[in-house]
């Protein structure tokens, strides 16, 4: 599934490519992330505890960012799999100035198999912006 | 389509279940939602509550100018109640439009409306009905309206420990008129959009129009732009379609293999039409 | 002599008689699969595949193995001396992928079993399969046809980089004369789409190993017992005489459940390797996403007509979505669709290609129609737009184009040999109750209006009867025994193995008119291999037609018996057995069944070269197929505003040949009219790029309910097939394959003027409404 979307930080491209790349915000701002541990460069090992309504898993994986180009892009892998299934989310993200700002917007692909796949099917998209949005409001916080 | 083991527990007063529940267990209602997530393994609860056998938690009440609805309400005590089809019908009908028969004898309002699915019924209505929603506590009890209530998909103002204790719907008496009206999902009867109006005129002039909008995005809202737009004016054919358009207005809308997001826009405004001439005509 | 007996003077064939099979279906006590409980027996839970596409890297069972309650665990590994699921079509270069019951270093598609845990309850074997820790190395997969057949797609099996299986030739006629002669050729691409077959009650098998005397009773709910039990006894290398198969109750099959699956295997070499009986019960979820699915054509059609309408030619090219694997049928399944492509219609020419394409799916197999609803599906598509070109009305070019009465037997361009047939019989009728030329009076007002109204027809045939055995991977004939009980009461053992279809009933009233029985007195046996004798099963429309043709020629044998006993007890050799009676055409003395059945076992005194007992055995080679028709015709309209499609009239019109139990034929009639609106309007198997199936759950996938159907004005003609003595062609499938050409050239009549020629199924409102809104932008 496509994902695009934009979102505004009240920062300076610079700062705004290096708060999204620190992981220690990226451990606080990931819903559902728990721990996030470096495993190489750019590379962390994560564990999720994912809850929404009634349904709950835990999920292993890893993030990873590739294609630096500072301030301008650069592309953001998140992975996890569980016993409910596996999601991988990719996304490009470009920082463009803006209004004593930084728009950022992304573009990309979420994959979802196993069971929730087949069943969450309506859900996934709305699933995806609650998700991507809740990333930024506290990246932004 | 087996469950993980887990304790179960029926008390049978609501203290005794918040008491359970402030102490990490699960409620289950009429169990719609939650248990074929549990056959699926996609939800594993370690404790549910029974809140079926608390007595005193199903009712339907009329109580001044409000009807208080228990958590427990079956949705087919909703659709086929006396009292909420005279004076709140918007309410029942809307409960008729859930799911199939089977989902309406044991689906409850409380467990539907806690549970917020972003495309389920009731929202809707409770929207376009300003409701009450009684969020009790092992130590607490607060209300609040429906438009603080439902905040995102499956996410409420409910904090945990909390359960749905009741529903507070207003009395409409004559001159409203109401209506639901609803794009199944033929698999899985969930709304692709559901519209509800609710309307009330003075004189020629609409003098209160409230728009509930379910399975269109992230949650159920109020449509007020187009609520704005429609009152002062008569509700004339044109009006409405041009109301029915502000529906979708500025709407993030969802997209899944059954109705894209443009779609899914064109039939809020076209099923908004239908259901103000409805509700429009509805009106005594 | 005594002469009370049972006696019965009204025929039961014709008649609407209700399902005898149904007090038990309705109140519950009927007996399934899973329903079976035996001492000490386990349960079986299998752990499958979240990817399409991947390599095994390891597998931890230890966790699983260390659970309280779990007797075993196995991995593909343990399982390979198990053999492997088989395939029974053979075509030329036919490329078949070794189909583990359990994946062994890959897997091919999502559901794939990977391990399995066997616990003294399902609880514990379910949790058992959540600790199995399994580490994938995920590939890129492939879940289209079409994709697959592109150059540098993911090789579904290594070996076959080109995800090629087979391809297939057939011609008949001179299709280049036709072509270069013709006055206009009309092309489009047609999909049939994947669809998933979904019977009320999933699969389930129970496996129980006896080792003292080396027999396997393996109770599981397929529409083929005997052919299980070949297979399976094969494949384990177990003894077929010691091994006995029992279908119980079966909750539906729809074509699904002729396979042997690889649960079949899995859990009769459980039973053996643990000495215990074992359960396995699918799922839902993994009726999904591990029984076969259905259709999956991609279809181009290029079709020939002079400027009369008449059809000289018609080119196919179809590419089948096989999926990963085969089961029983698989690859055999698009050359029905071949043998079928010229519908009811001459066509002299011909010219046919397969392309079968591997996909990280599940095996697409035989579904309710099995390649004739594609092929026919095709067929009244292109005779619509033929006429449409020639600006004819498509009842005309149909009636201008079908086999003509005296021309039977008519041999076909694909080879077959049409039995019977009035093809214009059933589309004049449909017509004539539709009151047609009104309805297309109706349809200019309603255009005038700005209304989309739409009148589809469809005429189709079917090829039924399964078959001759040359034509059939398995043998194509069928057996019946009959036996009349000392006590005059009547037991039948039939080789087909019905599920939904009724033989208890209508076999009862053949026997009853044969033998002059009341149809109380009557016991149909079927699905036990250790009862019947040898048989087929129950799919392709044959149980009536085939298994009813082997019982009717059993009566023979055991009504000429009765005769010589009916002679010697009447002493006389002028002797008639009608109505249950034979009576001594000199003295007017008679004696029943009853009394006749009496004698002959006490066997007090016995007639010249006869043994005691009345019992007779038969296995009938049909010498070929019948080809059963009809015409449905179907008023739509379409909602402008939002795309929605109300069907306004249904009307079906069937030839089956006799009907023996009218009500039975409706009821055949009606389902399938509900599952080819199903495909028409709602179902399909959605697969993501990533070959997950995205439509794994009545969440999204739609199957048809009873209130999103039409009322369904149901008729018929009646043509007798010279191929059986009944006169009966097969009405199982008969309503699929009708419906959805005719709902979809309704859709398209009635959005024609928009310019809209041809539509893919399903007709989703979405998909109409964009059309309508372009074509009024335009």
């Amino acid at each position: 599934m496509k994902i695009s979307g934009s979102y505004f930080l009240p920062l300076p491209p610079e700062q705004a490519y290096q708060r999204l790349q620190d992981s220690q915000v990226l451990a606080e701002a990931m819903p559902g992330c728990e721990s996030l541990d470096k495993i190489g460069e750019d590379e962390y090992r994560m564990k999720m505890k994912m809850a929404l309504a009634s349904l709950s898993g835990n999920f292993d994986g890893k993030v990873r960012i590739t294609e630096q180009s500072p301030p301008n892009s650069f592309k953001l892998m998140v992975e996890g799999s569980g016993k409910v299934g596996f999601m991988k989310g990719e996304g490009l993200l470009k920082f463009t100035p803006k209004d004593a700002g930084t728009e950022v917007s992304y573009e990309g692909d979420v994959q979802v198999g196993g069971t929730i796949a087949a069943v969450g099917q309506r859900l996934i998209d709305g699933t995806a912006k609650m998700m991507i949005k809740r990333f930024f409001d506290k990246v932004a916080a | 389509m087996i469950p993980q083991q887990f304790e179960y527990s029926a008390p049978k007063t609501l203290d005794e279940a918040l008491g359970l529940l402030a102490e990490g267990a699960r409620p289950l209602a009429g169990g719609m939602s939650l248990i074929p997530m549990m056959k699926l393994r996609l939800s594993n609860p370690e404790h549910l509550v029974d809140l079926g056998r608390i007595k005193d938690l199903s009712y339907i009440r009329e109580q001044g100018t409000v009807i208080h609805i228990g958590a427990t309400t079956t949705h087919h005590d909703v659709e086929s109640s006396p009292l909420l089809r005279g004076k709140c019908p918007l309410l029942a009908e809307t409960a008729s439009h859930i799911g199939d028969v089977q989902v309406r004898n044991m689906g409850t309002i409380g467990g539907s409306v806690a549970h917020a699915d972003p495309a389920a019924d009731y929202p809707a209505a409770l929207q376009a009905l300003e409701a009450k929603i009684v969020l009790k506590g092992a130590k607490s009890e607060r209300t609040v309206s429906a438009a603080d209530f439902f905040v995102d998909t499956f996410t409420t103002a409910l904090e945990s420990g909390e359960i749905v204790r009741e529903v507070i719907v207003p009395v409409d008496g004559s001159g409203t008129g109401t209506s639901y009206q609803k794009v199944l999902q033929p698999a899985s009867g969930f709304a692709i959009v559901g519209i509800a109006v609710r309307v009330r005129k003075q004189g020629d002039k609409v003098a209160m129009a409230r728009i509930g909008v379910t399975g269109l995005s992230n949650r159920a809202f109020r449509a007020t732009a187009a609520e704005k737009a429609l009152e002062g004016r008569s509700g004339s054919p044109a009006e409405i379609q041009a109301v029915a358009a502000l529906v979708g207005q500025g709407v993030d809308a969802n997209s899944d293999l059954h109705a894209s997001a443009d779609y899914r826009l064109h039939l809020a405004s076209v099923y908004a039409a239908k259901a103000l001439a409805v509700a429009l005509g509805r009106i005594a | 002599m005594a002469t009370t007996t049972i006696t019965k003077t009204e025929k039961l064939v014709g008649k609407r008689i209700r399902r005898r099979e149904d007090p038990r279906l309705i109140t519950g006590t009927a007996t399934y699969v899973d329903d079976i409980k035996m001492p000490g027996m386990l349960y079986a839970a299998i752990l499958r595949s979240p990817h399409a596409a991947a390599k095994i890297r390891s597998i931890d069972i230890s966790k699983a193995k260390a659970l309280k309650g779990v007797h075993a665990v196995f991995v593909g590994e343990d399982t390979k001396n198990a053999g492997a699921v088989p395939c029974g079509a053979s075509l030329p270069g036919l490329r078949v992928p070794h189909h583990n019951v359990l994946a062994i270093d890959r897997v091919y598609l999502v559901g794939h079993p990977v391990a399995v845990v066997v616990a003294t309850d399902r609880y514990i074997a379910r949790d058992g399969v959540e600790l199995i820790e399994v580490d994938y190395e995920v590939e890129n997969a492939v879940a289209d046809p079409e994709k697959a057949l592109a150059p540098g797609a993911h090789a579904v099996h290594p070996q076959w980089p080109d995800n090629v299986a087979f391809t297939f030739h057939q011609e008949g006629g001179d299709v280049t004369k036709a072509f270069a002669e013709a006055d206009v050729i009309v092309k489009q691409r047609i999909v049939s789409q994947r669809l998933i077959p979904n019977s009320m009650e999933t699969r389930g098998v129970v496996a129980d190993w006896h080792a003292a005397d080396r027999t396997m009773n393996l109770y599981t709910s397929t529409q083929a017992p005997h052919l299980v039990r070949s297979l399976v006894a094969q494949i384990l290398g177990l003894e077929e005489n010691r091994f006995r198969v029992v279908a119980p109750e079966v909750g539906g099959g729809f074509g699904a459940k002729i396979q042997t699956y690889a649960e079949e295997i899995l859990l009769a070499w459980i039973s053996m390797k643990l000495q215990k009986p074992v359960k396995w019960i699918e799922s839902r979820r993994e009726n999904f996403l591990c029984t076969i699915h259905g259709r999956g054509h991609v279809d181009f059609y290029e079709i020939a007509a002079k400027r009369d309408g008449t059809i000289t030619g018609i080119k196919l090219k179809i590419i089948q979505d096989l999926g990963a694997y085969f089961t029983v049928l698989t690859p055999a399944i698009p050359t029905l669709s071949v043998l079928m492509m010229p519908g009811l219609y001459r066509t002299p020419s011909i010219s046919a290609d397969i392309v079968g394409a591997f996909t990280n799916c599940t095996p697409t197999d035989a579904y309710r129609g099995a390649g004739r609803p594609e092929a026919t599906h095709g067929i009244e598509r292109m005779v619509d737009m033929v006429a449409a070109e020639l600006k004819m009305d498509p009842a005309e070019i149909r009636l201008k184009n079908f086999v003509r009465n005296e021309e039977f037997p008519f041999p076909t361009a694909t080879g077959l040999v049409y039995d019977s047939g009035d093809y214009s019989a059933p589309l004049k009728k449909a017509m004539e109750m539709a009151g047609y030329d009104k309805l297309r009076k109706e349809q200019v007002e309603a255009r005038k209006q700005g209304r989309y109204m739409g009148i589809g027809l469809c005429a189709y045939g079917e090829i039924c009867a399964f078959g001759p055995s040359p034509a059939t991977p398995a043998g194509g004939w069928e057996s019946a025994t009959v036996k009349i009980e000392p006590s005059g009461q009547v037991t039948v053992l039939t080789g087909i193995s019905p599920h939904g279809q009724g033989e208890e009933t209508t076999f009862a009233q053949i026997v009853g008119d044969e033998l002059g029985v009341g149809i109380d007195d009557v016991l149909v046996v079927h699905g036990d291999t250790s009862m019947v004798p040898y048989g087929i099963g129950t799919f392709g429309s044959r149980s009536t037609a085939v298994g009813g043709t082997a019982l009717y020629f059993a009566l023979q044998d055991l009504k000429a018996t009765i005769k010589k006993f009916g002679e010697m007890l009447l002493e006389s050799d002028d002797v008639t057995f009608a109505g249950g009676q034979c009576t001594c055409n000199k003295s007017g003395k008679s004696i029943g069944v009853k009394g006749i059945a009496a004698a002959a076992y006490r066997a007090m005194k016995l007639p010249p070269n006869t043994g005691p007992g009345l019992v007779a055995t038969h296995f009938w080679e049909p010498p070929n197929f019948t080809f059963p028709f009809g015409a449905h015709l179907v008023v739509t309209e379409v909602n402008g505003e939002t795309g929605d499609v109300s069907i306004k009239r249904y009307i079906a019109i069937d030839d089956c040949g006799n009907i023996l139990n009218p009500l039975i034929v409706d009821g055949q009639v009606h389902g399938g009219v509900a599952q080819g609106i199903g495909q028409a309007l709602w179902e399909q198997a959605v697969y993501d790029d990533n070959g997950q199936l995205v439509t794994g759950e009545f969440m999204d996938y739609t199957m048809p309910r009873a209130h999103m159907m039409p009322w369904i004005e149901s008729g018929h003609t009646i043509t007798p097939t010279p191929v059986n003595p009944l006169g009966v062609k097969g009405v199982g499938e008969a309503g699929t394959i009708g419906a959805s050409p005719a709902v979809v050239n309704s859709v398209v009549d009635a959005l024609s003027p928009l310019g809209v020629r041809h539509l893919d199924m399903p007709l989703t409102p979405e998909k109409l409404w964009k059309l309508i809104s372009a074509g009024r932008n335009a």
